[in-house]
């Protein structure tokens, strides 16, 4: 039994697919292969595949990567050419490696957003009003957690939460590259923090793309 | 590819899996170089649609053609319909995103009388008239298949034409033939003149309908030279006949999600209340080696763990042991679990648990029907209590602690103490668990019941006899409750009014289509639902229209009256019906197909063919 890690682009149609969902496609994927995948030995055994960070609903990536336990002696390349073989649309493997880094190890993702606003007139004003937010420090989000077996609403400061945030904007179009923080304890979607940006701005894009671009360790490294 | 519009919808709406296509193995052609766009709809959702084989089989078929490129719809859920609706993006096909008003073809599957509302919320969806006969062009012509086809007259008005039977052949004929009317430019009118001299076509606008006073059928007059019966089609030689090598494999968590293989169509069974059991006859077997290699290329192009062995009563196919061994000889290997769903009970020896829960071990579902061995008779459910016991006996030695019971309530010549029979037997199939030295240690038993409600169906022999009213139902199914004594045993009841509208449905004439239309003008939709349902508003359709339920639910017919499908035929001699329904009555059971042929006559579909009687084929 070996790991590998493979890296995945999610694209087009395949937004749409949640992590439950890419989970069961993923592992079919993977048999279609014909990659012996190794079975965990408990009551239930199950193939050992899991993604160390999953991606939200509707967004794009450059490279997701998806563990995996295998039973084969398949080389990397070898993985790379079987997998590619049988990707649904939307999903291309970029790359299979030996698991660098421990999944724990994400610390922040960099994501790439894209708002097209009616007009360059709109976009604009819009530029400068995300830009004054920014800089204020002081944007909030609503984030709904369970305490116990309650649903609370809590707020969270979202300052502490991104690290990088550049902005420029092109006729009607405002484009966002922020690194914000991810991980299984500290993550933000940046789907909120679209949405509080919004909520606080008062303004509305007509039509929104976000796409991972990579993940990050703590000391801004790429996740490997 | 999926316009910004569609995109900006699909993040706010659940599970928008359903509506991107893009799924492995669907199927996108160059429409350039197409003759026939086919439009299959499926009048639910996509988690259920996509679960049914028959549009996997028709998809791959028409698929396979050059000159056709065949799409999939599905009924889009409420919050999707009120985004499109407020959006103005027509109903559109999942392969190609094209609106479906522009094809050629637009065919539903009618799998149960209670989707009849999402046929027409679909048709308006895509921006067409309900009506067929407002729909004036050759394009799109709306067909209709499915068992609830045995009986398509509430529909009568809204669908072009009709496909009793099996589609496999009869789809290629109308596709064939729509190519060549599209090519000399004809009219609808003539296209569907031809199309009605195909065996299995039934062409709902050439047959006019007279009523009696008493609001009973009198007569059904053929015009336009359409048959005066329309015998439904079937493929013959299964072995031979088209079965796809790939199924799409959805991206978001289906119903039944995982690789179908098809033993046999039809069932030696004879119960009376099933109208499967006769609709889908004569028996024709695969061969074990035909369905190990689809299921062998199916596993292989989907990437499924699991093998569902699909029949009406898979423990009765003649080759279910050597295909078993054959297919554990891969299977095992590559870890893929076998499904039996259909069992029946009292041929369900040990050996065959043994194999399937080698693999992985499935619950376990029995279906003995009705609670006593009298009304057991009456229903020709041929299983006795002792049969029962032992067979669960046996269960609870291999392991198993869950047991799934299904029966009906409200059939024919059921009493009180038919009902409390159910109960009595849940609690006999508890005891036994306890009583059973060989019980799991540690563990306690659970027995679900399910006591859905009857509903007499066209083509069987209780197609006369009058459905329970809703009073009667609610009688007994509160019966059924009190009668009930332990936490181990959970009960579960259909609710009662979708029961009636479902019988009101299966036995109605043409005059329920303006109920339909009225029903669904006033938002119903997804009637299948529980939590979509709206009683008052179908209590309302039935009132403004003067139609009353109660004349076709709960109505005792005469054998000698004109039922409204007496113009279908599928191939079933109505004196077969009428002797079965005598020994109904007297509880007198009929022997299965298998140990002697009871004459139902659908074996002259099949040039006198019935596998039934071919014991043991080679």
């Amino acid at each position: 039994m070996r790991s590998v890690r493979v890296w995945l682009e999610k694209d087009g149609r395949a937004i749409y697919t949640s992590h439950l969902d890419l989970n069961r496609c993923m592992t079919r994927a993977v048999r279609r292969a014909g990659i012996p995948l190794w079975y965990t030995e408990g009551f239930n055994p199950h193939p050992y595949l899991m993604f160390p960070l999953p991606l939200p609903l509707g967004q794009s990536s450059d490279g997701e990567p998806m563990d995996i336990r295998i039973e084969t002696d398949m080389t990397d390349g070898e993985i790379f050419d079987a997998l590619s073989r049988v990707m649904p649309e939307g999903f291309t493997v970029k790359a299979v490696r030996e698991p660098w880094d421990k999944a724990g190890d994400v610390a922040m993702a960099q994501y790439l957003i894209t708002l097209e606003l009616a007009d360059a007139v709109q976009a604009e004003r819009t530029a400068a009003v995300i830009r004054s937010l920014i800089d204020g420090g002081e944007l909030t989000a609503e984030k709904t957690g369970k305490k116990g077996r309650m649903k609370v609403v809590k707020e969270i400061k979202l300052s502490e939460l991104i690290h990088r945030f550049e902005l420029s904007w092109e006729g009607s179009f405002i484009k966002i590259s922020a690194v914000l923080s991810a991980g299984s304890t500290v993550n933000l979607n940046p789907a909120l923090m679209l949405d509080a940006l919004c909520k606080a701005g008062g303004f509305e894009p007509v039509y929104t793309e976000i796409r991972r671009q990579k993940l990050l360790k703590s000391d801004f490294s790429d996740f490997e | 590819m999926l316009s910004k519009e569609l995109k900006n919808i699909l993040l706010k709406v659940q599970k928008p899996g359903r509506y991107t296509g893009g799924e492995l193995n669907s199927v996108v052609k160059d429409s350039a170089g197409i003759a026939v766009r086919y439009a299959f709809c499926f009048p639910d959702t996509y988690e259920i649609g996509m679960s049914h084989l028959g549009m996997k089989i028709l998809y791959g078929l028409v698929n396979e053609r050059e000159d056709a490129w065949c799409e999939r719809v599905f009924a889009p859920w409420l919050d999707m319909e009120k985004q499109m609706r407020e959006h103005n993006i027509p109903l559109y096909a999942l392969e190609s995103g094209d609106p479906i008003k522009d094809f050629d073809l637009i065919g539903f599957t009618l799998q149960y009388e209670l989707c009849y509302t999402n046929v027409l919320n679909m048709l308006d969806l895509a921006g067409l008239p309900v009506r067929s006969g407002e729909r004036k062009a050759l394009t799109p012509i709306v067909i209709a298949g499915g068992p609830c086809v045995c009986n398509p007259e509430p529909l009568a008005p809204f669908v072009d034409l009709f496909l009793p039977g099996e589609g496999e052949e009869v789809t290629n004929d109308i596709i064939d033939l729509l190519k060549k009317h599209k090519a000399l430019g004809s009219t609808k009118q003539e296209f569907l003149k031809e199309a009605a001299k195909i065996q299995g076509v039934y062409v709902p606008s050439f047959y006019s309908v007279e009523y009696n006073p008493d609001n009973t059928v009198k007569a059904v007059t053929p015009s336009n030279g359409a048959p005066e019966k329309v015998k439904k089609r079937i493929v013959s030689d299964l072995d031979n006949c088209y079965y796809p090598d790939k199924f799409v494999v959805p991206f978001l968590e289906v119903v039944h999600d995982r690789t179908t293989a098809e033993l046999f169509r039809g069932c030696i069974r004879g119960c009376r209340f099933c109208q499967a059991g006769f609709l889908y006859r004569p028996i024709r077997e695969k061969q074990a080696k035909t369905v190990d290699g689809q299921c062998r290329a199916l596993c292989g192009s989907t990437g499924y763990d699991e093998i569902s062995l699909c029949s009406l009563s898979t423990s009765d196919y003649t080759q279910l042991y050597p295909l078993l061994n054959g297919l554990l000889e891969w299977t095992e290997e590559d870890r893929i679990n076998i499904a039996l769903p259909s069992l029946r009970i009292d041929n369900f020896p040990e050996e065959l648990m043994q194999k399937i829960s080698s693999v992985r071990r499935s619950g376990l579902t029995f279906a003995p029907e009705a609670g006593t061995q009298r009304l057991r008779d009456v229903i020709n459910k041929n299983i006795t209590e002792d049969v029962v016991m032992s067979t669960v006996k046996e269960a609870f030695d291999g392991g198993w602690t869950a047991v799934k019971l299904y029966f009906m309530i409200g059939l024919p010549t059921e009493t009180l103490e038919d009902v409390e029979g159910i109960a009595k037997l849940a609690q006999k199939v508890v005891d036994e668990f306890y009583h059973n030295p060989n019980k799991p240690k540690g563990k306690s038993v659970t027995v679900s019941v399910s006591a859905s409600t009857f509903v007499p169906k066209p083509f069987t022999p209780f197609q006369w006899e009058a459905q329970d009213t809703p009073e009667a139902i609610a009688e007994k199914q509160k019966h059924l409750f009190e009668s009930n004594t332990t936490r181990k045993v959970n009960i579960s009841c259909h609710k009662v009014y979708t029961s009636v509208l479902e019988g009101v449905f299966a036995r109605g004439d043409r005059r329920l289509a303006d109920v339909i239309e009225t029903a669904w003008k006033s938002g119903c939709k997804f009637d299948g639902w529980d939590d979509v349902f709206d009683t008052e508003k179908w209590e309302a359709a039935f009132e403004n229209c003067g139609i009353s339920p109660e004349f076709y639910a709960s109505r005792q017919r005469s054998f000698d009256e004109v039922l409204p499908w007496d113009h279908m035929d599928y191939g079933i001699s109505k004196s077969f019906l009428i002797n079965e329904n005598k020994k109904a009555h007297e509880a007198v059971t009929t022997p299965n197909c298998r140990e002697k042929c009871s004459g139902c006559g659908t074996n002259k579909l099949n040039g006198g063919v019935c596998h039934a009687l071919c014991k043991g084929m080679a």
